[in-house]
């Protein structure tokens, strides 16, 4: 097998990992925020209920949590699966997975904010969604950035547990031709394109970090 | 007529009654200042008059609008749009300032104006500007407040407070998170607000200051008004207790 061949298997992988991310990313990041907030509801069973759904998506497997969002419609409602649902199925298990580490960055976030900043706007006449969105929310991004940072790094190499619903993405696409060709050339492929692609994310993750530092 | 009312107020945290009864009414540009030991209940005051807390009873009206009043022996409190206007009457300056930290000078001063009263974003920056030159802070108008010494930002946020045009001010303690020094240029702002009678009520440690500056004085402690009068019949009074207070100030 020439190499020409091998990249262009290895770069369709590519593309649904990086697909997998950013779809990922998308709908986690304000799922999570949402999430944050039932967590920190006044509400009782709203709150109980989110601290529930957080205690199950993080104290599971992520490779389980892809099976049962996959077999759902099946086993629950009886629907027959197409296979164009897989990938829709690791989208959705992903994005649910991560919204729930995210909701708990988000709160510690927003509960590690000084009180005097809600109290200022208060008396200032801002209502509870100014005093969110202007004064409250771009602190907490900024503090919460680095742990947001890592979280992202776990997930592009978590994009790799998409086999389990027998979607190619690089990793696997790496183990097939490895296994075929009795090499290892693609597998160590894979690792380099994983440490290029975080390499790109810690980077911009570090402008932002620099963005940002304009106040204290 | 009665800028701010206060009747039989009462607020208990905990079963500790840290209000026990308190009235008080302020007339249009009046300087009061509220002196008193830690934990008489001075700045729970100052937070229930802003309606930062709660109060468990009695009344509360600025400019002859109730806020808030007792019914059946409960607190209620007005429907929340009138809260909102009477909210407008009145500013407030905390002791540690609580500037927004990701704001420049300028823009925690323009702010508050355009996106709550809707002020056009010329006039909101032509108010910022002369009370940038008037609190001698015209060259900061683009620092951001961690750039700025206790002072500085203190002054920035009487100008943040003074932006909204409002009718009362109060301080809660505005310079006791700073120097001797600082405390000086806070000090004469404030009292250049007084001498445009502005209406302020001042919670506050600097006695000297307080004397000089207000037209009455109240001394608080355990939840009680127990003396109020004019800076002379305070400094000068019978009462054991008030002595033995301003006594330790003024040593």
């Amino acid at each position: 097998m020439d190499l020409a061949l091998m990249v262009a298997q290895l770069g369709e992988g590519m593309i649904v990992t990086v697909e997998i991310f950013f779809l990922t990313l998308l709908f986690s990041l304000p799922l999570g925020l949402v999430i944050s907030f039932g967590r920190m509801a006044r509400h009782f069973p709203l709150r109980t209920l989110t601290k529930i759904y957080i205690s199950v998506m993080r104290g599971t497997p992520l490779m389980l949590q892809l099976i049962v969002v996959y077999f759902a419609p099946y086993y629950v409602f009886g629907l027959k699966i197409s296979a164009s649902y897989r990938f829709t199925a690791v989208i959705l298990a992903f994005a649910l997975n991560y919204a729930a580490y995210f909701a708990e960055i988000y709160r510690g976030g927003i509960e590690s904010m000084p009180v005097g900043q809600y109290e200022a706007a208060q008396v200032l006449g801002y209502n509870r969604m100014q005093t969110f969105c202007k004064i409250i929310l771009p602190q907490v991004i900024k503090r919460i950035l680095p742990a947001v940072t890592n979280e992202t790094i776990t997930l592009v190499k978590d994009t790799s547990l998409a086999f389990v619903l027998a979607v190619v993405e690089m990793f696997t696409a790496a183990k097939q031709i490895a296994a075929k060709e009795t090499t290892i050339v693609p597998l160590m492929a894979a690792g380099v394109f994983y440490y290029i692609f975080n390499l790109a994310v810690a980077t911009f993750m570090e402008y932002l970090e620099k963005k940002l530092s304009y106040y204290r | 007529m009665k800028y701010l009312e206060i009747e039989h107020m009462k607020k208990t945290f905990d079963n500790l009654e840290v209000l026990k009864d308190i009235s008080l009414s302020v007339e249009k540009g009046e300087v009061v200042s509220i002196i008193g030991p830690s934990g008489s209940g001075k700045s729970t005051l100052l937070r229930c008059a802003t309606m930062l807390e709660q109060m468990d009873g009695g009344s509360l009206s600025y400019l002859g609008e109730r806020a808030a009043w007792e019914e059946n022996g409960k607190c209620v409190y007005a429907p929340k749009q009138e809260l909102k206007r009477i909210r407008k009457n009145y500013g407030l300056v905390f002791q540690s300032f609580h500037l927004f930290p990701h704001y420049s000078v300028l823009k925690n001063i323009t702010d508050a104006p355009v996106s709550v009263d809707h002020v056009s974003k010329a006039e909101a920056l032509e108010r910022a500007e002369k009370l940038l030159l008037q609190l001698g802070l015209e060259d900061k108008k683009d620092a951001y407040p961690y750039q700025l010494s206790g002072g500085q930002q203190q002054r920035v946020s009487i100008a943040r407070a003074l932006a909204l045009q409002p009718e009362i001010l109060f301080f809660d303690e505005p310079t006791s998170a700073l120097d001797p020094e600082l405390t000086g240029e806070v000090l004469k702002v404030i009292k250049e607000l007084a001498k445009e009678h502005m209406t302020m009520i001042i919670v506050t440690h600097e006695m000297q200051f307080a004397r000089e500056l207000s037209d009455r004085i109240i001394f608080m402690e355990g939840g009680v008004i127990r003396q109020q009068g004019t800076p002379e019949e305070l400094f000068g009074s019978p009462d054991e207790r008030v002595k033995e207070f301003i006594g330790k100030f003024q040593a």
